[in-house]
C-alpha cells in the first residue's frame, strides 16, 4: 500500500489523538487490508505516512498476533484452543482440520496457498465452544471436525474479500 | 425474556437496543439529561461513589473512588478509557453489552467524562472483535447525529466525543497500562506503577480506565439513584454482575445475578443448566482463568467479592469455566499454562521464563515424563514470580496452577506415577450448528 493511501485513511482521524504516534496501529491495520500481510514496502509506507521510523513501526507490528509480517493464505482460519473450547472438543477440531488440510499440528498454510490454519487464544465466544474465526469475521460455533472441514471447503470456493481485516 | 431489575436495559427490555430510538424508549439518555442538566460534576462523582459500584474488569476496585483520584485541575486534559479488550479466558459479557446495547455503554462513558472533566473518551476493543467494533462505530456515529456526543451535548454546553480504537491480538493489552501503551501506538507492554493512570495515564494525562460492564452500569445508577444500586446485594459488593458460564455445562451463556444472593451452585445448575446427567462438578475457575481454581466443595459459596475471597479465589471478570469429572485437571492446568506463556509480553524475566518453565514441566507430566520433584520445582517457580514483576499477568498465571496442585494434588501425583494424563473425551455440543 502507498503512503498516500495510508494518509487518506489516517488524516481524518488525526485530530482525535493528542500524539500522532497513536496513528501507527490504525495505519498498520489498514495497510494490512490490501494483501493480508505487511511487506517491507508497507512498513515503509506506514513510516512515511505517520512520521515514525520504519524500525519503530516494525517493532510495533511484530508485537501483535493479528499483524502478519509473512505471507499467509488467502484466508486465515483461527481455531480457539483455550480451556473452554478444549473442554468442548477444540483439540479434536484442530487436529482433524490440520490433518485434513495437510498441515502439521502446529498449523500452517495449505499447499494451494488458500488457507492458513492457526491456533487462537480465547476468542470471547466460549458460549459457542468449540469456535473458529475466519480472518476478523464474526466467530462461529459450536463446531465439529466435520463442520470445520466444511467451513474450509466453503472458503476455498468463495471469492477473496476486497479488504483483509484480520 | 425480559429480566426485572436488570442493570442492563437490553436485558430488562428483552430485546436488542441497537438504534437510538429503541434505546430512548427503554429510558436511555435520561441519565445524561439529568446529569448534564441538573448536576455538578462533583455531585455526579459522589453518586458513583455512593452506589458502591466496583470495577467489573477483574480487580474489583471501587469505581467512584478511582474516579475521585483524578486531579481536579481544570487546565489538565483528562481522558476516559473504556477497556473493551475482553480477552480473559471464559469471559464474553462485554461482547453481549456491545452487541445488544451499545448506547448504554456510550452513555456511561459520557457520564464518566462529565464527572471527571474530560472532553474525549476512547474505547479500546480487541482486534478479534471487529464485528462488535463495527456495531460500536455505527452507534457512536448515531449518538453523535442525535446530539448525545460532540459539541454542546443535549444543549448543556458540555463537549465530549468518543474514539474507537482497535487492538490487534494481544491479551496483555487488557492490562490497563499495556492498553495505554497500545493506544499510544506502541507495543502493548505494561508500565511500572506508580504513577497510576489516574495521575499519569494516556499521553501522561490523568485517565480513568474502566471496563465495559462497569461504565454501562452508570446510567441506571443515575436514573434510579445510588441508593437503589447500593441496596442490590451486600454492602461491600453491591449491584448485579454478569457471569459468563462455559465449559461442561448444558446451557453455556451470560447470566446476570444480584451479588451475594446467588450461590455458585445456583449459577451453574439453575442458570447454566448444570453438568450432564451422571456427572459431577470437578473444577471451577469462577472469575476467568487467572484465579485460584475451586472444587465441588465450594459450590455453596455465594457469588460476591468477599465470599469468594473467603474461599481463596476472586470474582475477577466473572468468566466462570466449569469442568466436570470427565475432565482432566492436569491437562486443563497445562492448557492455561500454555495460554500465559503465549501471552506473557516478555518484559520481565521472571514472567517470561517462569511461564515457559511452568508450561514445560506440566507438559512433561502430561506426557508421562514427569518426576515427583517436578511438583516442588513448580512450587519454587511460583515463589520466584510473585511480587517480582510489573503486572498482574504473572500472578494470574501462577494462581490457577498453584491452586490446582494444592486442591487436586492426587491427580498430579497419579499422572506422574502412572505415566501421564489420559486425554478425556470432550463434551460435544448436543446439536452442532451448521458450519455457517
Ligand atoms: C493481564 C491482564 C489482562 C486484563 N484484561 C482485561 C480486559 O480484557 N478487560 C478489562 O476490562 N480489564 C482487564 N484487566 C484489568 C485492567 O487492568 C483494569 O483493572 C480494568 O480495566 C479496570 O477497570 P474496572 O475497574 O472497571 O474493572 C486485565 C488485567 C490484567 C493484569
Ligand atoms: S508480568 Fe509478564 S506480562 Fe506483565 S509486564 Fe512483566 S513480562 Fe509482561
Ligand atoms: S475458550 Fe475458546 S472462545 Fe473462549
Amino acid at each position: 500500500m502507498t503512503a498516500d493511501q495510508i494518509r487518506a485513511h489516517i488524516d481524518p482521524i488525526r485530530h482525535e489523538f493528542a500524539e500522532p504516534r497513536s496513528l501507527v496501529l490504525p495505519a498498520l491495520k489498514f495497510a494490512q487490508t490490501e494483501k493480508g500481510h505487511l511487506t517491507r514496502e508497507d512498513l515503509e509506507a506506514v513510516s512515511a505516512a505517520t512520521g515514525f521510523s520504519a524500525a519503530f513501526v516494525e517493532s510495533v507490528a511484530s508485537f501483535y498476533d493479528r499483524l502478519y509480517l509473512e505471507p499467509t493464505g488467502t484466508r486465515v482460519v483461527s481455531v480457539c484452543v483455550t480451556l473452554s473450547c478444549m473442554l468442548r472438543g477444540a483439540d479434536e477440531v484442530w487436529e482433524r482440520l490440520c490433518d485434513r488440510e495437510g498441515v502439521s499440528h502446529h498449523g500452517g498454510t495449505t499447499g494451494d496457498g488458500r488457507i492458513t490454519i492457526q491456533e487462537a487464544q480465547c476468542l470471547g465466544y466460549c458460549d459457542r465452544a468449540p469456535c473458529i474465526q475466519v480472518d476478523a469475521d464474526e466467530t462461529v460455533g459450536p463446531m465439529t471436525p466435520e463442520s470445520a472441514g466444511q467451513l474450509v471447503d466453503d472458503l476455498r470456493v468463495a471469492p477473496a474479500p476486497d479488504e483483509f481485516w484480520r | 425474556m425480559p429480566i426485572l431489575n436488570s442493570v442492563y436495559r437490553h436485558r430488562e427490555a428483552g430485546h436488542v437496543l441497537t438504534d437510538v430510538a429503541a434505546y430512548r424508549e427503554a429510558g436511555g439518555f435520561d441519565a445524561l439529561h439529568t446529569a448534564l442538566g441538573d448536576m455538578e460534576p462533583d455531585d455526579l462523582l459522589y453518586v458513583f461513589h455512593r452506589s458502591g459500584l466496583r470495577g467489573r474488569g477483574g480487580a474489583g476496585f471501587p469505581m467512584g473512588r478511582k474516579a475521585s483520584f483524578l486531579p481536579k485541575d481544570a487546565k489538565l486534559a483528562k481522558y476516559v478509557v473504556c477497556n473493551a479488550d475482553e480477552s480473559e479466558p471464559g469471559t464474553f459479557k462485554d461482547r453481549e453489552i456491545i452487541q445488544m446495547n451499545p448506547f448504554q455503554l456510550i452513555e456511561g462513558i459520557v457520564l464518566a467524562g462529565y464527572a471527571i472533566g474530560a472532553e474525549r473518551g476512547y474505547i479500546y476493543i480487541r482486534g478479534e472483535y471487529e464485528f462488535q467494533a463495527r456495531i460500536l462505530q455505527a452507534a457512536i456515529a448515531a449518538a453523535r447525529d442525535a446530539g448525545f456526543l460532540g459539541t454542546d451535548i443535549a444543549r448543556s454546553g458540555f463537549t465530549f466525543d468518543i474514539t474507537l480504537y482497535r487492538g490487534a491480538g494481544a491479551y496483555i493489552c487488557g492490562e490497563e497500562t499495556g492498553l495505554l501503551e497500545s493506544l499510544e501506538g506502541k507495543r502493548g507492554q505494561p508500565r511500572l506503577k506508580p504513577p497510576f493512570p489516574a495521575v499519569a495515564g494516556l499521553y501522561s494525562s490523568p485517565t480513568l480506565i474502566n471496563n465495559v460492564e462497569t461504565l454501562s452500569a452508570l446510567p441506571p445508577i443515575v436514573t434510579r439513584g445510588a441508593d437503589w444500586y447500593a441496596a442490590l446485594g451486600p454492602e461491600k459488593s453491591p449491584g448485579s454482575k454478569i457471569f459468563s458460564v462455559s465449559g461442561h455445562v448444558t446451557r453455556p451463556g451470560n447470566y446476570e445475578i444480584i451479588l451475594g444472593q446467588t450461590t455458585l451452585r445456583e449459577l451453574i445448575f439453575e442458570h447454566a443448566g448444570g453438568v450432564r446427567d451422571g456427572r459431577r462438578v470437578k473444577a471451577i475457575w469462577v472469575g476467568g482463568s487467572s484465579v485460584p481454581v475451586l472444587g465441588e466443595q465450594h459450590l455453596d459459596t455465594p457469588l460476591d467479592y468477599e465470599s469468594l475471597n473467603a474461599v481463596g479465589t476472586f470474582l475477577g471478570s466473572g468468566g466462570c469455566i466449569v469442568m466436570d469429572d470427565s475432565g482432566c485437571i492436569v491437562r486443563s492446568t497445562l492448557r492455561l499454562a500454555s495460554f500465559y506463556k503465549h501471552e506473557s509480553c516478555g518484559k520481565c524475566t521472571p514472567c517470561r521464563e517462569g511461564t515457559t518453565w511452568m508450561e514445560r514441566i506440566l507438559q512433561r507430566i502430561v506426557d508421562g515424563e514427569g518426576r515427583m520433584e517436578d511438583l516442588q520445582l513448580l512450587e519454587s517457580i511460583f515463589g520466584r514470580i510473585s511480587g517480582k514483576v510489573l503486572c498482574a499477568l504473572a500472578e494470574g498465571a501462577v494462581a490457577p496452577i498453584s491452586s490446582a496442585i494444592k486442591l487436586f494434588r492426587e491427580d498430579f501425583v497419579a499422572a506422574i506415577e502412572q505415566g501421564g494424563a489420559l486425554r478425556p473425551e470432550p463434551m460435544w455440543p448436543e446439536a452442532p450448528a451448521e458450519a455457517r
